[in-house]
């Protein structure tokens, strides 16, 4: 415990020295272009919820501004404590404070139509050695979002259309219903536990290479067609070191349509999200797994200084049918979020899980989070996940691997450090 | 397949290279080539409005505002002269780089368009805030709003538009130069608004709020 608190205050110490004084020009590569502050575009100054005209800044390309060096790095520490931790996952669930992961972000517009985001991270935790158990770092291409954006605006109509080149399913979305921007997006955030996710749930995340346009009619009705393709040939650098490549078969459409409402002080969102994915079960040799998601969401926004909430659900249904003739699945996934700003400065959220299927294995539970940003570029933050459910644990404790634990047993205390400059 | 992947990335590189500033759709804000209007369109009008008519009250509504006020803010914005943290925070950047003639044309361009006011909402406290606005409170030597914003609340040169603001809008930056002195350029205000209740400045953000200029 002491030792923690001790590498806790020295991080702390180091992270002020580093970030402490500045102007509200001197973080992100975006903030720089546009130089302003992150609360413009991230409701609260909360990250990833976008504001408005986060959106829009999204939206149009990330081209409002003017050109600056576009770069910018992002460092979490973190500490995990699971009720009943395996001592095989070492730090990753005993409470010890770790640095967790690290990113280079190159950001910014590139011409007045193109601009974008690239992120490489590293994550000190990647996976353990087979051979002695312990952890090893490794670094990977991680969201990459690259757009051509036009506006064509009057007073009689506002009619935004793009281009995207990016590397996850739903990544380009600027609502945070999407689960590449929802819950658990901080790294090392408990996520669902052992319940299963669908495809549309971050696991083609950095896996595969998506092409599509989209269009935002008089901020009102936005629709979106991409197309997914395995990442490899010319695509391969945004799939670069990331293990395993995953193999889809063809062009695979991801579709996305919502319609968008602002009225004072408010906004809100309603959507729909379909993919249909055929994935290779491993190489193009190998039978072909297919997946239906179908998703509905919607997010609510008040934004009013110096309070700002942001409240979102989203619904998937997944039908998997296997190449290899294995019954098929249905995965369901209900996730829903609310996160309250005060100055800026002090935050909240709850968030809940529900993750239904047939496969034996369902998780359930609440994650309540309270967080604090002393300074623009940093947060710390406290999460406690409570499983109702979390099926398929077994007991750390047990050398034969046949007791399976309760759910309560996986409860996680998370605690973080996030900083950006 | 491969041949798709290279077809897609050749698109991409043609438009990437391809298509070059259009300055009438330009949303740069350091190329003095881009004007005015454009900015307005493309920029501003995220969380001001097309029109000047902003949705969210957190922006003030710019519909019809004096131009001599607007350039004065955008010039306090550009040198950090003001430092309320709602202006610095969104407006410091987008000013830094606009020249003078940018900042003449957004003037011009919001000042040409049609505000919009609020609905009635409390006819009771509007009435109260319209006593403060025409008499000010003589009894704390409070002037009337009306001496230097003008009986419409339509402004004048330097001072600013005032009919058809957003309430909330009117009720922070009356708290701003009442309690800081984030807003060195409206310094005047500091002595005007020194003993106004929260219950008086409620009551005359809301009468302004709802006033049309005939």
């Amino acid at each position: 415990m002491k030792r923690n608190l001790t590498s806790l205050l020295s991080a702390l110490a180091a992270m002020s020295v580093l970030l402490l004084p500045g102007s509200a020009e001197a973080v992100p590569a975006f903030a720089r272009q546009t130089g302003q502050n992150c609360v413009a575009c991230h409701a609260g100054g909360q990250f990833p919820e976008l504001t408005p005209y986060g959106r829009m800044f999204k939206l149009t390309g990330y081209t409002i501004g003017e050109r600056t060096l576009p770069l910018s790095m992002m460092g979490v520490l973190t500490a995990n404590k699971v009720k009943v931790a395996d001592p095989a996952q070492g730090a990753t669930q005993n409470g010890d404070l770790v640095f967790n992961t690290g990113s280079l972000f190159v950001a910014g517009k590139i011409t007045d139509n193109i601009g974008g985001f690239a992120q490489i991270t590293y994550n000190n935790y990647d996976g353990p050695n087979p051979d002695t158990g312990s952890f090893y770092g490794h670094t990977g291409s991680d969201n990459l979002d690259i757009r051509y954006a036009d506006r064509l605006i009057d007073t009689n109509r506002d009619f935004i259309y793009g281009l995207t080149l990016n590397n996850n399913p739903g990544v380009q979305d600027v609502f945070h219903s999407v689960p590449a921007w929802g819950p658990a997006t901080v790294p090392g955030s408990t996520g669902p536990g052992n319940g299963l996710t669908p495809i549309l749930d971050n696991a083609l995340g950095a896996q595969a290479a998506g092409i599509g346009a989209y269009a935002y009619w008089d901020k009102t009705v936005y629709a979106e067609v991409t197309g997914y393709k395995t990442g490899d040939g010319v695509f391969s650098f945004m799939t670069q070191g990331n293990g395993g490549q995953a193999y889809l078969k063809g062009t695979n459409p991801y579709v996305r349509v919502a319609l968008t409402k602002e009225w004072g002080p408010h906004n809100a969102m309603v959507g729909l999200t379909h993919f249909d994915v055929h994935q290779y079960e491993a190489d193009p040799s190998s039978p072909t797994d297919r997946y239906r998601d179908t998703g509905i969401d919607a997010q609510y926004q008040y934004l009013l200084d110096p309070y700002t909430l942001t409240a979102t659900v989203a619904r998937i249904h997944e039908g998997i049918d296997y190449g290899s003739g294995v019954p098929s699945a249905t995965i369901n996934s209900l996730r829903a979020k609310t996160s309250f700003t005060y100055q800026a400065k002090y935050g909240a959220t709850l968030s809940y899980f529900n993750m239904t299927n047939n496969q034996m294995q369902e998780s359930s539970g609440w994650t309540p989070e309270v967080f604090w940003t002393p300074v623009q570029y940093v947060r710390l933050g406290l999460q406690y996940t409570l499983f109702n459910k979390n099926e398929g644990v077994t007991d750390p404790r047990d050398p034969t691997g046949a007791s399976i634990l309760d759910a309560k047993s996986s409860n996680t205390l998370f605690f973080y450090v996030w900083g950006a400059y | 397949m491969n041949n798709v992947s290279i077809t897609l990335a050749l698109i991409l590189a043609a438009i990437g290279t391809g298509c070059q500033t259009t300055p009438e759709r330009s949303r740069n804000l350091n190329d003095p080539s881009v004007s005015g209007k454009t900015l307005a369109q493309q920029v501003c009008s995220n969380c001001h409005g097309i029109d000047g008519n902003s949705v969210n009250p957190n922006f003030p509504n710019l519909a019809e505002q004096q131009k001599d006020y607007f350039v004065d803010e955008i010039k306090e914005f550009k040198s950090h002269d003001r430092f309320d943290p709602a202006g610095f925070e969104y407006m410091w950047g987008l000013s830094r780089s606009l020249t003078e003639k940018q900042v003449g044309e957004l003037a011009a361009y919001f000042a040409a368009q049609k505000n919009i006011p609020d609905k009635s909402a409390d006819p009771k406290r509007e009435a109260e805030g319209k006593l403060v606005f025409d008499q000010g409170v003589p009894a704390k030597n409070i002037p009337p709003c009306m001496a230097c914003h003008g009986p419409e609340a339509a402004g004048n040169g330097t001072f600013p538009r005032l009919a058809g603001q957003h309430a909330d809008y009117i009720m922070k930056q009356l708290t701003v130069f009442q309690r800081t002195d984030e807003r060195p350029q409206g310094a005047v205000m500091k002595n005007v608004a020194h003993d106004l209740t929260p219950d008086n400045i409620a009551n005359v953000a809301a009468f302004l709020s709802t006033l049309s200029k005939k």
